[in-house]
């Protein structure tokens, strides 16, 4: 691997004087599972990076006023398996759970999965049903972001050099919401997303406000508001299939080395279909 | 850039100026004279070169020396005990779980990973565990046996 340095600071104003170094590329880094990799391979280039996970509030995972704060360096593992998120925000649970292998969902961060903003990520389509909200840090200040406005492209989001991602706002959802999160794979562990859905449906005015999200299948994950339409007015087997092919419809999948658009199409259907099947046995309970 | 870590390495405090560009695996590997992680993908994928830190199963290929500043680290040089081999160990003896023995140091301080948290997982849970872990001789029956063997006597 080429040499660059390594910074470690411990506040955020000697974080932004490190990203901001003149005439220097330097990377922020977190959990260095796809910094390692993608440096190694050229795909990033970097003269140095900046570790943050010494910096305040980013590994605290507690619930706030505001919801559940994550801060970007909180572990995918520790998501998967904390009680407070299984309790109130289990499709979050379930996305970080099938992220790569234990060894990396042991170093793999919430804010790395964001920021690297591979399509096939599976943080953001729970976080896209969830209504989270990315809280972003620079010497300008702090701003934040609808995480629907987060991502802009394969790998590209609206994080600006010298700008960092501390952590992800999530609403505390109302009492009695279910969501699932259903992965499609060519193998069961440790692979990459086909396609992937997240539904969530959230108790409002008696009925069910119905959200869809679909991951892998755009250039950034998407949500389904054809879909999500359809279901809020009922949830029968004919309206399920309706969403399931505006699900479809919505989709813009491409064909790469791990399958084609065509199933890809067809996956997107199936897997609606079945996500939303599950959320509504859990809602029959 | 050099930087002077301190890490425990199989309980023994160990400090060693290392590269920021070298990864844990490198340095545990060539300054510090431990082999039974190996190198295998470098990238993530084949779980060859699995150590503890901290007590959790991690890739050293991908985690930077010096990220390991501060850190206790435990490779399968640590687990037999004066002599003896540990229960993972003799269980992966006991089932003839190992072939080559190639991906066998990864595996053993994966299931240990596991255990330390789970002492008792259910098979799924062994396999979820261990899906990070390639066997290119492809023994996976036996391991996983090997594994549960251990879990059911719940002495890890």
């Amino acid at each position: 691997m080429q040499p660059f340095d390594y910074y470690k600071p411990k506040t955020f104003e000697e974080a932004f004087d490190y990203l901001t170094l003149p005439g220097k590329t330097v990377f922020p880094l977190a959990g260095a599972t796809d910094f390692i990799p993608s440096y190694r391979d050229g795909v990033w280039q970097a003269d140095a990076v900046c570790d943050i996970k010494a910096l305040p509030g980013v590994r605290d995972l507690r619930e706030t006023p505001e919801g559940l704060w994550v801060g970007a360096c909180v572990l995918m593992s520790e998501l998967a398996r904390s009680p407070l998120v299984r309790a109130h925000w289990e499709v979050l649970a379930q996305g970080a759970e099938v992220v790569g292998s234990e060894q990396v969902r042991n170093r793999a961060t919430i804010g790395g999965n964001m920021c690297t903003a591979s399509p096939c990520a599976d943080t953001p389509p729970p976080l896209y049903v969830l209504d989270a909200v990315v809280v972003l840090k620079s010497k300008a200040g702090e701003r934040r972001v609808p995480v629907t406005e987060f991502f802009t492209f394969v790998r590209k989001t609206v994080v600006q050099k010298g700008e960092l991602v501390t952590g992800v706002i999530i609403p505390k959802p109302p009492a009695g919401t279910v969501g699932e999160y259903h992965k499609l794979s060519r193998r069961q562990g440790c692979d990459l997303s086909l396609v992937s859905v997240a539904v969530l449906a959230a108790p409002r005015n008696g009925g069910y406000d119905w959200r869809i999200a679909l991951g892998a299948v755009a250039p950034t994950p998407i949500r389904v508001p054809d879909a999500e339409a359809i279901l809020s007015k009922g949830w029968d087997a004919a309206s399920i299939d309706e969403a399931a092919k505006a699900a479809e419809k919505t989709a813009k999948p491409i064909t790469d080395v791990r399958s084609s658009d065509v199933y890809r199409y067809e996956m997107v259907r199936n897997l609606t279909r079945r996500a939303v099947r599950s959320v509504a046995e859990k809602l029959k309970k | 850039m050099l930087h002077e870590i301190t890490l425990t390495v199989n309980g023994e405090q160990r400090t060693v100026a290392v590269k920021s560009h070298h990864t844990l695996l490198k340095v545990l590997r060539e300054q510090l004279g431990i082999t039974s992680p190996k190198i295998g993908c470098e990238n993530g994928e084949c779980g060859a070169c699995t150590v503890l830190m901290n007590g959790k199963a991690v890739n050293s290929c991908l985690v930077l020396a010096v990220e390991a500043d501060g850190a206790v680290i435990e490779t399968v040089e640590n687990l037999s005990k004066e002599g003896e081999l540990h229960p993972l160990q003799q269980a992966f003896v006991e089932h003839n779980a190992i072939q080559c023995g190639f991906c066998t140091p990864g595996m053993i301080m994966s299931a240990k990973g596991l255990l330390d948290r789970n002492p008792h997982p259910t098979v799924d849970e062994v396999k979820e565990a261990l899906a990070g872990n390639l066997c290119r001789c492809t023994g996976y029956i036996r391991i996983v046996d090997a594994v549960m063997d251990v879990a059911k006597k719940g002495d890890a």
